[in-house]
């Protein structure tokens, strides 16, 4: 049980440290994609409406 | 391409393709993409929604690939202390919590939600990848990992994360050089090729002390 609380807990600190890295990298960025995947160049994302 | 190629030639002829399962396929899902990408390229252009649909749907599958690739070497990794259960526990929370969390973004979102999303959650797993990659490496040092692979393979994943973030900086920072634009579909070759070459130049029972790789020489 309190392997599986820890796990839990494990989960959500990379879950949060994720997204707060994620939130700390965006802060000042010109709406650019990080792209992880293949050796394709990157399509414009102009046509993409903004999330909000 | 061609080290996607070695990689998953190498694994089936000798007899590795199903310990390196989730690599192989990461490879086997890239390359596919790589050639479902060139086509639509060529036939619809480069600003064409097609292409765009095509690159973040497929984005989206390798990362969630790639996620798993790099569970799967956290499992080897725990495998020695019976923690491979709480491994697959903790990416399946993972992997939920970021499915939740992308789609609390883009809820707002009224037009092409699921491109969206898939854009989103592309993002998301690759800071959730990044953050894992980090702390299977503190976990390898640790546990005092010895086996060559796997040391290797998760060296690998870590400079390959770290350089798409390096990447991503120098997008922000210097938006006006065009070079920097083609950095990151270079990149895109490297995993195939630093785990070919593990592969190739190591056997399953080589051995390094990863203290080694970290200390500082006097």
């Amino acid at each position: 049980m309190s392997r599986k609380l820890g796990a839990m807990a494990l989960a959500l600190g990379i879950l949060v440290g994720a997204m707060g890295l994620k939130t700390l990298v965006t802060t000042r960025s010109n709406s650019a994609v990080v792209m992880a995947n293949g050796v394709s160049p990157v399509p414009p994302i102009k046509n993409l409406p903004p999330a909000n | 391409m061609s080290a996607g190629v070695c990689f998953v030639a190498l694994s089936v002829l000798r007899a590795w393709f199903l310990k390196y399962f989730f690599l192989n396929l990461y490879v086997i899902l890239s390359m596919s993409a790589d050639l479902l990408r060139l086509y639509v390229l060529k036939y619809y252009g480069l600003e064409s929604p097609q292409y765009e649909y095509a690159y973040y749907y497929t984005d989206c599958l390798l990362t969630v690939a790639l996620f798993v690739a790099v569970i799967s070497l956290a499992s080897r990794v725990f495998g020695e202390l019976n923690l491979t259960r709480y491994v697959r526990f903790v990416a399946v929370l993972l992997l939920l919590g970021t499915v939740g969390f992308s789609y609390a973004v883009v809820a707002q979102s009224t037009e092409r939600l699921a491109t969206r999303f898939a854009l989103e959650l592309s993002q998301n797993l690759y800071f959730v990848g990044l953050v894992l990659t980090y702390l299977l490496w503190g976990a390898v040092l640790k546990l005092k990992e010895t086996r060559t692979r796997l040391v290797q393979m998760v060296l690998s994943l870590g400079l390959y994360f770290s350089a798409y973030a390096g990447c991503y900086a120098l997008v922000n920072l210097a938006p006006k050089y065009e070079v920097v634009q083609y950095l990151a579909p270079i990149l895109g070759c490297f995993l195939p090729i630093s785990w070919s070459l593990t592969i190739m130049r190591h056997s399953e029972d080589s051995r390094l002390i990863p203290a080694r790789l970290v200390a500082v020489p006097r």
